[in-house]
């Protein structure tokens, strides 16, 4: 994460959600990358959401520190101790040491290069219907329905909605690597 | 368009797991948002799985949206307390 994004707590403090929104955008890649080393024994997805809205609640309560990247930290601190009280809610043994190591540094992380939004909305453009449906549908639930409802409201079996969303992501990942965008190794298994 | 080749791969049982798993969806309980139902049911080579390609989706997702935000961001805005 390059910039510091500390000049829109105050903002975020008051309510703003827009200001709230362009944190988000900026601190969850490097916020999610902080809790890969919980990722096989929590769900870090429930975790980093969850890590999200307390900093949108405790924001008006935050007191910088002088350092660069306050409240960034502050939700590294807070997810990795959602983590570990999952963890131990869960666990009868006792939380690995590792886990329990401090907080990296934030990590690099840059707005998504407009190139590359131009060659992958053309992607997307190009997916065929029903792969683009799906992923469609996904996006617009904005993660409030499983993927079951999606499917129900589609008219599709779930694996057949799964298989799309498979299709979906492998096709894009296709097409950005023909267009000479390196892609996640992930979008293609 | 002509579709690109996409390279031959061996299905995993898990996948059709690990593909709902990826997704920014999570039931809402009163206190706290929790774990995916099927999370519980991967093997940690699933877990992992399902945490690289959540990573990977959601580049994409706030590359594909006009305020760069991805599912993940969108799900929490969307309950904002």
């Amino acid at each position: 994460m390059n910039e510091d994004l500390d000049f829109l707590v105050i903002a975020i403090a008051q309510g703003d959600v827009h200001a709230f929104s362009r944190w988000l955008a900026s601190a969850e890649a490097p916020l999610r990358a902080s809790l890969v080393r919980f990722a096989t024994v929590v769900d870090t997805e429930a975790v980093l959401q969850e890590a999200m809205l307390r900093i949108w609640s405790v924001a008006s309560r935050f007191e910088p520190d002088g350092r660069p990247h306050g409240l960034f930290r502050l939700a590294v601190r807070i997810a990795r101790n959602l983590a570990i009280s999952e963890l131990r809610r869960t666990r009868a043994t006792p939380v690995p040491s590792e886990m329990l190591a401090e907080e990296p540094e934030p990590t690099a992380w840059a707005p998504p290069d407009p190139m590359l939004q131009k060659v992958l909305r053309k992607c997307h453009e190009a997916l065929p219907d029903k792969p683009k449906a799906a992923l469609g549908a996904r996006l617009a639930s904005q993660g409030a329905e499983p993927d079951e409802v999606l499917a129900h409201r589609m008219q599709m079996r779930l694996n057949t909605f799964l298989q799309n969303i498979t299709r979906a992501r492998r096709l894009l990942a296709g097409c950005l690597s023909k267009h000479g965008v390196q892609v996640d190794p992930e979008l293609l298994s | 368009m002509t579709q690109p080749p996409i390279p031959p791969r061996t299905p995993d049982p898990e996948d059709p797991l690990v593909e709902q798993v990826a997704s920014a969806y999570r039931p809402m309980h009163p206190a706290r948002i929790a774990a995916h139902p099927i999370w519980h049911d991967l093997s940690a080579h699933g877990r992992a799985r399902a945490f690289e390609l959540a990573t990977a989706l959601r580049k994409v997702e706030a590359a594909l949206d006009p305020e760069g935000l991805s599912s993940t961001a969108r799900a929490v805005l969307s309950r904002l307390r």
